[in-house]
């Protein structure tokens, strides 16, 4: 039986701090927006904290995208190498 | 009506609530510590020869380590660990969970050692344990100012390092 301290925690990736650069909002205004702390919002950039599904359907109502735009399980692929999937460097 | 603290307590509060996970953690060990080194401290000099002089300033650190301790503590952690937690977004709430459970699996660790001890010593070395009025009083105190402070101290133990505004 696995020991709690050899539990993997589900690790959830996000875009929230290249939308909230894209907008140009502070942390503060993008907490205020979704009615949290700021520090919360820092946290969810970071990696530090996994939202409730509740507070992620409100950040993708939010940015007005859907959910999996801005949440995933897997790592996201830079915006530049989707825009731009044959440009590798030296190419 | 609302009014602001003044302006040198606002900063202080402020740089209270960006105090590393580092730093707090040593804070929380000396708020804990504090108080019973204080009563340990004073039971040890009493069955020494240690000038009196030493008594009072060291016994001063010990105690004045427990209320500036709970001072910077209560200052970090502010609301954060009341219960219900109105105001409170779900991170927080959390964390102030979490921070309930460790406090009470810490206490119970506490009391689990030391029913353990007063058994070894009463059962397995046959010695008897008496309460005199100052170990009464030192337990006493230690319970009445630790206890309430446990939950602000794990909160300040368990918060991750704060995030920079931007």
């Amino acid at each position: 039986m696995p020991r709690p301290s050899d539990r993997i925690e589900p690790v959830l990736h996000n875009r929230l701090a290249v939308l909230r650069a894209e907008r140009g909002l502070s942390r503060q205004e993008l907490a205020d927006a979704l009615g949290v702390n700021y520090q919360t919002v820092g946290y969810l950039e970071r990696g530090e904290y996994n939202p409730s599904l509740e507070l992620a359907l409100r950040t993708a109502e939010y940015f007005g995208l859907p959910v999996e735009a801005i949440f995933s399980r897997l790592p996201f692929v830079p915006m530049s190498a989707q825009l731009y999937p044959d440009q590798r460097p030296g190419h | 009506m609302t009014s602001n603290p003044p302006r040198w307590i606002a900063s202080r509060l402020d740089r209270l609530s960006r105090l590393s996970r580092r730093n707090r953690r040593i804070i929380a060990v000396a708020t804990l510590l504090g108080l019973p080194g204080a009563h340990a401290w004073s039971s040890f000099w009493l069955t020494t020869s240690m000038p009196n002089i030493l008594w009072g300033p060291v016994t001063f650190v010990l105690f004045g380590a427990t209320i500036w301790g709970a001072v910077l503590l209560y200052g970090f952690v502010r609301n954060r660990a009341d219960m219900p937690g109105a105001g409170l977004d779900e991170r927080q709430r959390l964390m102030r969970d979490q921070a309930w459970i460790l406090g009470y699996r810490v206490l119970s660790a506490v009391i689990l050692l030391a029913t353990i001890a007063v058994g070894i010593t009463v059962l397995g070395f046959g010695h008897a344990v008496t309460l005199d009025a100052t170990t009464t009083t030192a337990i006493v105190l230690s319970v009445t100012v630790l206890i309430p402070v446990l939950p602000a101290a794990t909160l300040a133990w368990i918060e991750p390092d704060p995030v920079e505004e931007s």
